[in-house]
């Protein structure tokens, strides 16, 4: 439990959180986490129902707004960007992207323009542009239009493209919201319990499209999930949250043996800790 | 006789009862009214009137309202069928959909077609009030449901102060053609070609002020704010008398010249609008085509596809990039335009412009029109307005016997009731909206969700 906390001091981090405090109103979410993650990682975030772990992805994308400490993106060519305070759109553009823990897609449109406007949201307005259709216009939607077909074939759904988002199935869905997400060209995505719904076969596809985000388009992963065999496979190490604070971090070994967790997860916590 | 009673029973006969019933209604209200001593013998002795509409039918006035029974039986019928049509249709658009923006040969025939109609038009409609309706009415009227569409269909906000940009735009007519008690700006009193791109920078900037502090606020708070803007206008139009002229309006009583007409002086090229409304017909003619063009264009396109976005799920449009704000206000901006050029032309046509002019009704009048024709859409809403404003010029001319002019909106309000039940998209409901409000009915997607997350 030490260890943690001193993560500014991690040469490759990309995401450094210290002493984050989150409350609405008297109810504390968020309770003095610290946490460090590495570039090119695969990190998870476990602990049960309630524990914070989204109001910890809200925090770091710039949803909600944490009272005390300091949430710092560290991009690519080194660029610091304090996230607290800083609006959702504005953590996008700086490369943090994300799915929702219900898949949220824009429904009436396809997969191919959800998809699209991820593609096209960090380049300028051109409303003018736009309504003149000159040859700049043109050759950004031809690119956007590339992009986001190499990226429906990524993740699988080229077949799928020109379905409505609210036809595919929830495997599909998911698979959607990250190529979305992808599509902002990210440094990092943060997937916000990916596997819920999701079949056997479906969740095995899902871990191997999660390796293959991380290995082909080195885009770091932060995973929200419930299904332990699912986050066992996948993550390099893992932070467990209970009541808004980390009681644990590390390998999957690590946190299969430590016994805070085991706690957290039985529910014994109280005659646990009056037995010691 | 057992037979009628079995048929009247079903559906379609019930249509029919229901459709007689209501028109008897109708004949009742539209009817004249009886006296203190004898109050049926207005009603009754009406029925035997005789009545004729648009010259095209003459007869008593009990046979006009059975043909209307007989329509709006027929409309009804077919509408029941066509409904399950489009039930149909639009549960295979989940599967089938249609992308992109490609202008068909079929589809640019059909709109040389329409742009030709419109063109031949005023040489058919002859008459001098349906020509100056055709401008004042509902050109005009286009133009602002075309602007509101994208304020209210594009970006999904509610703005009910839409007439103040109307307003801007009919005052910074008056004021850069020296109209107004206040000096007109540079000193010159310019042309009122040249008041419309002042207009339009003028009600596009008023359109940033009114939503950089607004925009941020969601649903009913924002439709409050906006329709405190409108009438903020409109009194600032009342009240600042040496500036706006007051409630005498743009003239004031220090007997201002009128807001002159359009004029060119190229060269050897000289043309003066007059009162005729011919000319004004087909210059508004050609800003409708243009509006239309650039709106559809930007419909399909980025930002178009942004405000869909914003629409259907702010939360993760932001989360992917997009800045809902400032996507918001443009859709504030770009909408004021076209409200904007509706007021040069209203106040170049008019020649006085009073604040009466520019009341709440006028903002309730270009919504209705909006949801009418179909939020989103731009033929929809155009369409619409083409409709209503028809409908209501029709009885403000050709008054039924006892109708007052007041009337008019207990019958747009059935029709929007109507309108709502039966097609709750709207006349020509735009693909996108109605794919939204099929889910939306099959509690799917996002539409106004509230963001809940995890139980913190």
């Amino acid at each position: 439990m030490s260890g943690h906390g001193t993560g500014a001091t991690v040469r490759d981090a990309i995401f450094v959180v210290e002493h984050v405090t989150l409350r609405f109103g008297g109810v504390v979410s968020l309770n003095d986490v610290s946490l460090t993650m590495e570039r090119g990682e695969i990190l998870a975030v476990i602990g049960p129902n309630g524990a914070g772990k989204t109001s910890l992805f809200n925090s770091l994308t710039g949803v909600y707004r944490p009272q005390e400490g300091t949430i710092t993106f560290v991009g690519r060519d080194g660029a610091r960007l304090s996230v607290i305070g800083k609006k959702a759109h504005r953590v996008s553009a700086a490369g943090v992207a994300r799915t929702f823990q219900a898949s949220r897609m824009f429904s009436a449109l396809t997969a191919f323009e959800n998809v699209k406007i991820g593609a096209e949201s960090h380049r300028g307005i051109g409303v003018a542009g736009a309504m003149l259709r000159g040859p700049m216009t043109r050759r950004d939607e031809r690119q956007s239009d590339r992009r986001t077909v190499e990226l429906l074939h990524f993740v699988g759904l080229q077949e799928r493209a020109n379905a409505i988002s609210s036809s595919l199935s929830y495997g599909d869905r998911r698979r959607l919201e990250i190529a979305r997400g992808l599509a902002t060209n990210p440094q990092v995505l943060l997937l916000d319990e990916p596997a819920a719904g999701t079949n056997p076969t479906e969740k095995r596809e899902l871990a191997t499209l999660i390796r293959k985000v991380r290995d082909e388009m080195g885009v770091s992963i932060l995973l929200i999930e419930h299904d332990m065999k699912l986050v066992m496979s996948l993550a390099e190490r893992l932070y467990v949250l209970n009541f808004g604070s980390v009681i644990a971090e590390g390998s999957p070994e690590e946190i299969r043996a430590n016994p805070a967790v085991i706690d957290a997860y039985l529910g014994t916590t109280n005659t646990a800790s009056e037995a010691s | 006789m057992r037979r009628l009673t079995e048929s009247l029973r079903t559906p379609t006969g019930r249509r029919a009862i229901t459709s007689i019933a209501t028109m008897a209604v109708v004949a009742l209200m539209t009817g004249p009214s009886g006296s203190a001593t004898e109050p049926t013998a207005g009603p009754v002795g009406s029925y035997g009137e005789r009545v004729s509409i648009f010259g095209l039918f003459a007869g008593p006035r009990w046979f006009l309202f059975l043909i209307f029974a007989a329509i709006m039986w027929g409309v009804w019928t077919l509408w029941l069928q066509r409904g399950t049509q489009l039930r149909s249709a639009a549960s295979m658009a989940l599967t089938v959909p249609k992308r992109g923006f490609a202008l068909k040969p079929v589809r640019l025939v059909f709109y040389a077609a329409l742009i030709a109609v419109g063109v031949v038009f005023p040489h058919v409609v002859t008459s001098q009030y349906w020509q100056s309706v055709m401008v004042e009415q509902i050109a005009v009227f286009v133009l602002l449901a075309l602007g509101l569409n994208v304020v209210v269909g594009f970006a999904g906000l509610l703005d009910l102060g839409f007439v103040a940009f109307y307003a801007i735009g009919a005052y910074a007519t008056a004021w850069v053609t020296g109209s107004l008690p206040t000096p007109a700006p540079f000193g010159v009193h310019l042309n009122p070609f040249f008041a419309i791109p002042v207009a339009i920078v003028l009600v596009m900037v008023a359109g940033i002020l009114l939503g950089t502090p607004t925009l941020r606020l969601r649903g009913d708070y924002l439709a409050i704010v906006t329709l405190g803007f409108g009438e903020i206008i409109t009194i600032f139009a009342n009240n600042l008398y040496g500036i706006t002229g007051g409630s005498y309006g743009s003239g004031g009583v220090t007997g201002k010249h009128g807001i002159p007409h359009f004029s060119i002086n190229l060269g050897p090229i000289h043309y003066r609008w007059t009162l005729n409304p011919v000319p004004y017909y087909y210059l508004t003619l050609v800003f409708v085509i243009m509006f239309i063009v650039a709106f559809s264009l930007l419909e399909h396109s980025r930002v178009g596809r942004a405000w869909t976005a914003i629409r259907e799920d702010e939360v993760a449009a932001e989360s992917v990039g997009i800045n809902p704000l400032k996507y918001k206000v443009m859709a504030f901006a770009i909408g004021a335009a076209s409200a904007g050029f509706a007021g040069v032309v209203t106040a170049a046509q008019t020649i006085f412009i009073f604040p009466a002019t520019f009341t709440l009704q006028v903002s309730i009048n270009i919504l209705a029109l909006v949801i009418f024709g179909g939020m989103g859409s731009i033929a929809g809403v155009a369409v619409g307005a083409m409709v209503i404003q028809t409908a209501s010029m029709y009885l403000l001319h050709t008054p039924p016997a006892g109708y007052q002019p007041a009337d008019l909106y207990m019958y747009l309000g059935a029709l929007l009731m109507v309108t709502m039940i039966f097609r709750p998209m709207g006349l020509i409901p735009s693909r996108r909206r109605r794919r939204e409000i099929t889910l939306a009915e099959a509690g799917e997607g996002h539409m106004n969700e509230v963001l809940t997350g995890e139980n913190p």
